[in-house]
């Protein structure tokens, strides 16, 4: 089966099983591993991409229902000399440790500043519940991310 | 010093963020491509059973297949004290999730594939699930060859499933507990097994390279896989090369040689570069937890709160092969025999073999649990004498020259001006709240202070500086970054402010064992320490080149010569020396190219002679402590435990980063709160765990969290480079103890288990929960030991 998907605003041609979950289509067969496949339940969030705008776990979609879509991945957010805010706020604040939560975590938070520039800080944790993190007991995360609050983020 | 020590504290950032949050970094998982193909491993379903056949000739003939490696590959077995573990099950299975095989073909698909068609004929074996099992009269021996291993390490007492006996024995206890004028305290406690559940599993990738083993792989002990590897293999070392890309999290798990020697077998086989990943479900069922443990202390205490005796023994599920634990049990004479001063004591470690997957090292390892059971028992003993808790520990805790169970003299006081510290930390918050108090919305509020002493585990570390013609400076070390920090924090700004320039301008290399020097590894809280001490003395000896150069070149003494912001200046004139690039210039004409190198190892603090017996260190090198305060409440209808507030007073030697050091304590406290609290794992009777993904097991979610308060208390004791403690260990030592000493507080039960979840907390309020009874720990202290 040939599906057709835009990923980070290029259209891409997947041929294969279409029950493939999409991180592995992006991962092993784009060979874009900055989405991370970490619990491949729908649990942990490192996953995390964007399809029509929407925050979705990549481990629970099959590539045969995303014919048409849209998708936006970590490597999609931002450039090398130009982090989005949510990732400047991080660098800023020195958050990150091993890192590998980031991804899904940038294209969460990123996706809740696009909806309410200036959630508090009960919000901001709600967001994070889908996102876990086993490095940073995450507060580190709350306060960078509390500090760009009426910033808009550009995306 | 000084000035070199002011230097080095910056909240200088991580320079790996970037990449990291753009998703650019390359992690092991994330090496593939055509080139590589990949592996899996057939492993047992079964706990205990002799093998009677097994055939992999068919799945040769698999499509895709390229290799295939069973025990004839690896005639070696490794361990740590004992060489009692083969990487392949050859006669028997000792435990579910075993290796049987390793298949190596194009893709993943054809490989598992190929793992469906190896034939493998089982009998089943008994099995011992439990340390109560295997420490029965008559039980089956999870190794019934046991006498004949290789020891690694001599002096420990071992024998049938007991893999491996540590004792202390200081004073006379006997005396102590006969004694008319002592109450005697007796009490039992059980913790389970703790899953790192680091986000990027073991993971491996091999290739065969000019006649050597190309290892790059996830680990924490790059050298530590060379030696194994080479072991198993039956090769010399210097035919494995490891090198380490970004580690997306250890706390531990990665301190042991795991998958690399299956992908290094497979990758000479197939000729190919091979790529063998845990799935999540493996890693999980093999993970090599924080050991469950069982625990009896019994103390002789005066009705002035003075500790004339104590006996503990504690037993340690290994699993079925010994690994990391038979080394803890050493640790338990610092950690249950830790924090106060005692008049006799007597204390038996011991490693238990069970048929269930072999555990290993987790964030202070040892420590977290046997300090929650020192400070319930803390907490009983203030309860039988009628003494308010914190004034027994500011009674007792070990200050200036008093000495540690094994007999060691310590340096300085520490602990009790830490918990000055916390009191005052404390009294900033006043809430008038008792313990056992109903709250407005009817939870049941608990608040507890424990005290903890842990060590920096030191040991062999080397270091090279090259100081380059642009003025920069690279610092080749075995370290690896797993996430901590270390090598993007205090090693740039150790080197930085050793030579006196920008901590932007040293690159920091990570591990190759090919490129540096032989290192312990990244844990135990050494990085900081033992690198950034080699480190430094490296940087000591690219100073005295580059001085004795500039010297001549200024017409000026070496010691009237100071390096800063990138220059050599004659001392208290600005602007009157050169720059350290025409030094350096001047050197490569002189003598050539300006490079130090630098080493440390343990300094060896010496103990008491003849306390303690099997010990791999009878003292500690750097101990460590902290003070934890938490208030929490109880919610009675469901048993749910909300976290208040949370408080820490750390012992850091010197804070380098506060930035960072802030990092580990609130990462460090909550995984501790995941340990007390939720994180569960269970062992069924097919001997595998009951968890085996992220939904059975429950980590803590940004909503269970609050923000730590922390002091961090500066300025004790440290051979440390510039008086430096590690500090990303140690935030996790007491949260376990402290939760459970508060929960015990707020509802006047006994606590004597963790995980506390919500149906345990249930069964306490509702005086549902039976008392623990640990009939296999004998009241008679010799009764548990070997050596009787």
């Amino acid at each position: 089966m040939t599906i057709t998907l835009t990923v980070n605003r290029e259209e891409r041609i997947f041929s294969g099983d279409p029950r493939t979950p999409l991180v592995d289509v992006l991962r092993d067969h784009l060979r874009m591993t900055g989405t991370k496949a970490v619990c491949r339940e729908g649990f942990c969030g490192a996953c995390m991409v964007h399809v029509d705008g929407a925050p979705m776990a990549s481990c629970l979609l099959p590539v045969g229902s995303l014919d048409g879509a849209a998708v936006t991945t970590i490597e999609g957010v931002a450039t090398l000399e130009h982090l989005n805010a949510v990732q400047q706020a991080f660098e800023d604040h020195d958050v990150v440790q091993c890192g590998m939560c980031f991804p899904g975590m940038v294209m969460t938070m990123s996706r809740l500043f696009q909806t309410n520039t200036s959630p508090d800080r009960d919000e901001i944790k709600a967001a994070m519940t889908g996102n876990i993190c086993r490095c940073t007991g995450y507060e580190r995360i709350v306060d960078a991310l509390m500090s760009i609050r009426t910033n808009e983020v550009t995306s | 010093m000084q000035n070199n020590a002011d230097a080095a504290v910056m909240n200088f950032p991580r320079r790996d963020a970037r990449d990291k949050l753009l998703g650019r970094t390359k992690y092991t998982i994330d090496v593939g491509g055509s080139e590589v193909i990949h592996a899996v491993l057939l492993r047992a379903e079964v706990a205990s059973a002799q093998v009677l056949r097994l055939d992999v000739e068919a799945a040769r003939s698999m499509p895709g297949v390229r290799a295939i490696a069973t025990w004839e590959d690896a005639p070696g077995a490794h361990g740590i004290g004992i060489a009692d573990h083969p990487i392949f099950a050859r006669d028997v299975i000792r435990y579910h999730g075993e290796p049987i095989a390793a298949i190596a073909a194009e893709t993943l698909e054809q490989a598992h594939a190929a793992a469906q068609a190896i034939t493998l004929e089982l009998a089943p074996l008994p099995a011992v699930l439990t340390m109560a099992q295997a420490l029965e009269k008559d039980a089956p021996l999870v190794h019934p060859d046991w006498k004949d291993y290789d020891i690694l390490f001599e002096g420990a007492a071992r024998g049938g499933n007991v893999a491996w006996e540590a004792t202390v024995a200081r004073g006379d206890t006997d005396a102590a507990f006969d004694r008319p004028d002592v109450t005697i305290v007796d009490g039992v406690y059980r913790v389970g097994r703790q899953s790192h559940v680091p986000f990027e599993p073991r993971a491996v990738v091999a290739a065969f390279e000019d006649g050597r083993h190309h290892i790059q792989t996830s680990t924490q002990v790059p050298w530590t896989v060379r030696h194994v590897t080479a072991r198993v293999l039956d090769i010399p070392e210097s035919q494995v090369r490891v090198t380490v890309p970004a580690v997306g999290g250890g706390f531990g798990l990665k301190f042991d040689c795991s998958l690399e020697p299956y992908a290094a077998i497979l990758a000479k086989k197939s000729g190919r570069v091979v790529s063998l990943v845990n799935s999540r479900r493996e890693e999980k069922m093999t993970c090599l937890c924080r050991e469950n443990a069982e625990i009896r202390i019994r103390s002789a205490v005066t009705a002035d709160g003075e500790i004339v005796g104590r006996e503990a023994t504690v037993l340690m599920d290994c699993g079925a092969y010994g690994g990391e634990q038979v080394f803890l049990t050493t640790m338990t004479a610092h950690t249950l025999g830790g924090n106060y001063r005692l008049g006799s004591v007597r204390l038996s470690s011991r490693a238990i073999y069970t048929n269930t997957p072999p555990n290993g090292a987790f964030r202070a390892c040892n420590g977290v649990y046997n300090t929650f059971a020192l400070e319930r028992h803390t907490d009983e003993i203030c309860e039988a004498i009628g003494m308010d808790r914190m004034e027994f520990r500011r009674r007792n805790v070990v200050g200036d020259q008093d000495i540690g169970a094994t007999g060691q003299v310590f340096e300085g006081d520490v602990l009790r001006p830490m918990i000055d510290r916390m009191q005052a930390l404390c009294a900033k918050h006043p809430n008038g709240r008792e313990n056992g108090q109903r709250l407005d919305d009817g939870r049941i509020y608990g608040r507890a202070m424990t005290v903890g002493t842990w060590f920096i585990f030191v040991g062999p570390s080397a270091a090279t500086v090259n100081l380059n013609v642009d003025g920069s400076a690279t610092l080749v070390t075995s370290g690896v970054e797993i996430g901590s920090g270390s090598m993007m924090h205090a090693l740039p700004q150790i080197v930085a402010a050793g030579l006196g320039i920008a901590p932007e301008q040293v690159i920091v290399k990570t591990a190759d064992t090919d490129a540096a020097g032989r290192d312990l590894g990244v844990g135990g809280g050494r990085t900081t320490v033992s690198i950034g001490a080699a480190s430094a003395a490296a940087c000591d000896e690219v100073r005295d080149k580059l001085l004795a150069v500039a010297s001549e070149m200024l017409q000026t003494a070496p010691e009237q010569l100071v390096l800063t912001d990138g220059r050599v200046e004659i001392r208290g004139r600005s602007g009157s020396g050169t720059t350290i690039q025409k030094v350096v210039a001047e050197a490569e004409t002189r003598t050539g190219p300006i490079s130090g190198s630098g080493a440390f190892t343990a300094p060896g603090i010496e103990a008491m002679p003849g306390c303690a017996a099997g010990h791999f260190i009878d003292a500690i090198d750097i101990p460590v402590f902290a003070v934890h305060d938490c208030e929490l409440a109880i919610d009675p209808d469901t048993g749910q435990v909300e976290i208040l507030a949370y408080r820490v007073v750390q012992d850091v030697g010197r804070a380098l980063n506060h930035r960072a050091i802030h990092g580990q304590i609130q990462g460090g406290v909550v995984q501790g709160m995941g340990y007390a609290l939720h994180e569960e794992i269970t062992i069924n009777d097919q001997g595998c765990f009951d968890q085996t993904g992220f939904e059975a097991y429950r980590l803590p979610l940004a909503q269970d969290v609050v923000p730590i308060e922390f002091d961090l208390f500066e300025g004790a004791p440290s051979c440390g480079p510039l008086g430096t403690k590690g500090a990303g260990e140690v935030p996790i030592l007491n949260v376990g103890a402290t939760i459970g000493c508060a929960i015990a507080n707020a509802t006047g039960k006994q606590v004597s288990q963790l995980p506390l979840t919500p149906p345990r907390v249930l069964a306490l309020l509702d005086g549902r929960d039976e008392p623990l009874a640990l009939n296999h720990i004998s009241a008679i202290w010799s009764d548990n030991t070997l050596r009787r």
